[in-house]
């Protein structure tokens, strides 16, 4: 699962980073706490949050994310897609909720696993 | 252009006219040359290679009481008012003995910085940067590059620093020319790998926080640091900078690299902590809702902080100063294998 199959399982948008990134998602950590996020030992994370700030994303990048997904189709700011750039983190924002988002990953995860 | 040579030799006495005294600078080191191999530094060296790129810097809100600061403990006497690479203005030592004199200390800085800048250019060779530290009085300028954005900031102890180290390089291969049997021996003193950086944290700029954490990843992936370590150096550093941040009236991230470990120290000016064993365990904060509101302020900042690093010290003195340090050992990369 890449940030573009991210984008489309989730009727995202593509705001920031490299749609054609190689990475696939190893684990996604949904939270608005950055400690907590900080916590997790998972490898290219894609972090699912509210939290529509730069922390997000800067969080993203000191656990080596492989991109960030804004849910509730919160408004991000300039400087959020900014930083986004500078630290080459995909960043996508998607109208679902945590809930639904959380479920349609889950249920992508189930379907790549079956095929 | 022999005008300059007089530049680099004489000056005030400054710890880096103390390095030039005690390098041999005369004319027989350098094969008769030294004026020559100058020159040709000065016109092959641009700006950019020279410039410090990590500029400490304010942004306009902060105030000149935190201007004062920041100048103190990083021991400069300039410092540019930039966000977002734009620059608005620089404060000087003079701006803040006016301050002090006409009590304006809290106001922001944007209300008393100097407009009227000199800056140089990225591109620009280092006869340049000569020429202007002669022309003005200035101890430093900043640096900008083709799109008007902030780059760096250059002193005449950078462009000094430039000149020895390429002079020591020049002076070596001539010393190995003429005596070649000094190879080798002696040489594993000097190889100790060493490297130190200082961030400023502004207390609650929470746009810019996290800033020098990120810097921090990025100037150890540069090296051959193993990944996993990285990212714990980088999770203790950013959880430091933002409790600087959010928690302390502002200080600085210090990183420190050697051979064995890589070392990152937050300082910062109070108000302290009052109960350390209590704000190191896991889930106690005395965040507010604002914090909360930022993604902040579980409590866990300084137990993962602890969690990642090898050695985890932490001092405190209310109403002065809060200290942690996070030691990460570097593993020895000659031990051969196991089994
Ligand atoms: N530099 C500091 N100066 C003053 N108090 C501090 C400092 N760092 C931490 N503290 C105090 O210690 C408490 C615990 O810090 P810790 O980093 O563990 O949690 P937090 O910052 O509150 O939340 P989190 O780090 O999970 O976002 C803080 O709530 C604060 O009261
Ligand atoms: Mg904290």
């Amino acid at each position: 699962m890449t940030i573009t199959d991210v984008v489309k399982i989730l009727d995202g948008k593509l705001i920031a980073g490299d749609a054609t990134s190689p990475r696939v998602v190893g684990a996604v950590v949904a939270n608005d706490l950055m400690s907590d996020v900080l916590l997790s030992d998972y490898d290219d994370i894609l972090l699912l949050t509210s939290l529509a700030s730069d922390q997000a994303i800067r969080t993203a990048h000191i656990v080596g994310a492989m991109g960030v997904v804004i849910h509730n189709a919160k408004p991000l700011s300039e400087t959020m897609i900014k930083v986004a750039d500078d630290l080459a983190i995909p960043l996508v924002s998607s109208p679902l909720s945590k809930y639904d988002a959380c479920v349609r990953l889950h249920d992508a995860f189930l379907a790549e696993e079956r095929a | 252009m022999a005008e300059y040579s007089p530049v680099i030799l004489k000056g005030q006495q400054t710890s880096d006219d103390e390095i030039l005294a005690k390098t041999p600078l005369d004319e027989k080191a350098l094969g008769g040359d030294s004026s020559v191999i100058i020159m040709e530094l000065l016109q092959r060296f641009k700006v950019r290679d020279v410039m410090k790129r990590q500029i400490i810097c304010v942004p306009r809100k902060a105030t000149l009481r935190e201007a004062q600061h920041i100048l103190k403990e990083n021991r400069i006497s300039g410092l540019p008012v930039s966000e977002n690479d734009r620059l608005y203005g620089i404060i000087s030592v003079n701006d803040i003995i006016n301050g002090l004199d006409g009590g304006w200390m809290d106001e922001p800085c944007e209300a008393h910085m100097s407009k009227n800048l000199v800056v140089l250019e990225a591109g620009m060779p280092l006869s340049f940067a000569l020429r202007y530290f002669n022309n003005y009085t200035y101890g430093r300028f900043p640096v900008l590059d083709a799109n008007r954005k902030l780059v760096g900031i250059i002193s005449q102890r950078d462009v000094m620093r430039a000149l020895l180290y390429e002079l020591s390089v020049e002076i070596r291969k001539l010393e190995r020319k003429t005596r070649p049997e000094a190879e080798g021996g002696g040489a594993s003193e000097t190889k100790k790998n060493f490297f130190r950086k200082e961030w400023a944290v502004v207390h609650n700029d929470l746009s810019r926080a996290g800033h020098a954490a990120n810097s921090i990843k990025s100037l150890l992936r540069e090296r051959k640091i193993d990944r996993s370590l990285i990212r714990r150096v980088a999770v203790a550093a950013y959880e430091l900078e933002i409790n600087i941040c959010i928690h302390s009236h502002g200080g600085v991230l210090v990183l420190l690299i050697d051979d064995d470990a890589i070392r990152i120290t937050a300082k910062d000016r109070g108000p302290g902590i009052a109960d350390i064993e209590w704000a190191c365990r896991d889930g106690t904060s005395t965040a507010n809702d604002w914090i909360r509101s930022m993604g902040f302020g579980a409590g866990m900042g300084l137990s993962n902080s602890k969690r990642v690093a090898d050695t985890f010290n932490i001092a405190s003195e209310v109403g002065k100063y809060t200290i942690v340090e996070c030691i990460f050992d570097i593993p020895k990369a000659a031990e051969p294998p196991q089994g």
